[in-house]
């Protein structure tokens, strides 16, 4: 690694259920530049924006945030602005984790990230759900500013309902080879999903460039890929 | 190596010919159409779901836990139409592995076991197990091509030759890999609701 400096930053968030079925944040850490923002406002669902999003790194960087939610709680977790994934000064490769640990219910929602020319990310979330979480989670990815061709990203999502496997999926972006394989990405510059663990039953549907569809061991997945983040999302929204 | 050989020829009777891995239906959106497109498709292919496929077989051949492996294929495979092929495929090399290679660790697979535990339990090394698994990824494909889109079965087989299979198998025993091929399983869906004359089953 060169010069520059090298963050390795860990956050926390705790959300649970008090006596008035209220979801109040029990503990919040944030640590430069994971910054944890919760709305001013009780109810059942706590609103907490992540001002600086772990998927906006800089090469070398390395971060994770830990998310609990207890029984009863449920936690709305929002990115507040599309990130962009950028090099850093070292050319190191950056990192993140965000591991959820559930009982109650989470709605993970960050904003689109943009993975620019020379980026070389890899991001993992994982998410533990015991036997009544529930658990929905966005992502749309972009491959490069508009004309700009794009870095490389592996992106790895992992869940589990109390140790059995549900979900895992790695998807890894910057090979122009698989990128524009119709076997790979086809070609499409934006690809977006979302994935929910509920006690909904969703009947599989689908279109050209996008599907809904159960999974094995239970949940939805929907999948869509695009030109752009408008189309993309749209697709997400009608789910 | 032997019985290898026998499960990524093409005249073995475990049902793959009519699967053509998502070829069918990329072919009748014309996003393969020629020699050059196909060889993009492989790649993708190869590089995607075979590495998958291929990671699975070497497992099982280690002798990992079957019913595990079964799970962990199944959470890495989100699209109820690629998991169907997968089984039926891995049925119908069930069915014929019985009569020919009988064993114990076969009657231990799951019922309609993913068809790369059934090539990891029959080639128990784990790397001609991933070769195997890889090259049925694309060989599939490869000559579905042929008969769909009439192209020149020497130029198709050059291609198959020149992918990296061999790499894509040494990597699949490294670690179980878990890539997922977005466009493939839209496909696969996408194929799955076709309504129509198909000529293959995926």
């Amino acid at each position: 690694m060169g010069a520059g400096p090298v963050v390795k930053a860990s956050a926390r968030l705790v959300v649970a259920l008090d006596s008035h079925g209220n979801s109040v944040v029990r503990v919040l850490r944030s640590m430069t530049p994971l910054t944890l923002v919760p709305a001013r406002r009780v109810g059942p669902v706590a609103l907490v924006h992540l001002v600086s999003s772990v998927t906006a790194p800089l090469g070398g960087d390395s971060l994770s945030l830990t998310v609990e939610v207890g029984p009863g709680a449920s936690l709305e977790l929002r990115g507040v602005a599309a990130t962009l994934l950028l090099p850093g000064s070292s050319g190191a490769a950056s990192s993140s984790l965000v591991r959820f640990v559930v009982q109650g219910s989470v709605r993970y929602l960050p904003e689109p990230t943009v993975v620019t020319r020379r980026a070389n990310h890899t991001a993992v979330v994982e998410a533990e759900l015991d036997g009544h979480a529930e658990l929905l989670m966005r992502e749309v990815l972009v491959l490069g500013r508009v004309g700009e061709a794009s870095g490389i990203l592996s992106s790895s999502v992992r869940a589990t309902r109390c140790g059995a496997p549900l979900l895992h999926q790695q998807l890894v972006v910057g090979d122009p080879l698989v990128d524009s394989s119709a076997a790979g990405l086809a070609g499409k510059r934006v690809v977006g999903s979302e994935l929910v663990f509920d006690s909904a039953v969703r009947a599989a549907d689908g279109g050209e460039w996008w599907s809904v569809v159960p999974l094995a061991a239970g949940g939805t997945l929907a999948t869509a890929l695009g030109d752009d983040v408008v189309t993309v999302t749209r697709v997400l929204d009608a789910i | 190596m032997l019985t290898a050989l026998i499960l990524a020829d093409s005249r073995f009777p475990g049902g793959g010919h009519v699967h053509s891995g998502g070829l069918e239906e990329a072919a009748a959106r014309g996003l393969v159409h020629d020699e050059p497109s196909l060889e993009s498709f492989l790649r993708g292919r190869l590089l995607g779901a075979g590495l998958l496929a291929a990671g699975f077989g070497a497992a099982a051949a280690r002798g990992e836990d079957l019913g595990w492996l079964d799970a962990e294929l199944d959470a890495r495979t989100p699209s109820p139409a690629q998991r169907a092929a997968s089984r039926a495929q891995g049925r119908g090399m069930l069915r014929a592995a019985r009569r020919a290679w009988p064993s114990e660790r076969l009657d231990a697979l799951p019922r309609d076991p993913h068809q790369p535990l059934v090539i990891g339990v029959l080639v128990a090394d784990p790397f001609e197990a991933a070769l195997t698994c890889a090259y049925l990824a694309v060989s599939g494909p490869a000559s579905a091509a042929v008969r769909l889109l009439g192209l020149d079965p020497f130029g198709v087989n050059a291609i198959v030759a020149a992918l990296p299979v061999q790499d894509v198998a040494a990597r699949a025993c490294k670690e179980l890999p878990a890539l997922g091929s977005p466009a493939l399983d839209l496909l696969a869906e996408a194929h799955a609701r076709r309504e129509g004359v198909r000529l293959f089953g995926s």
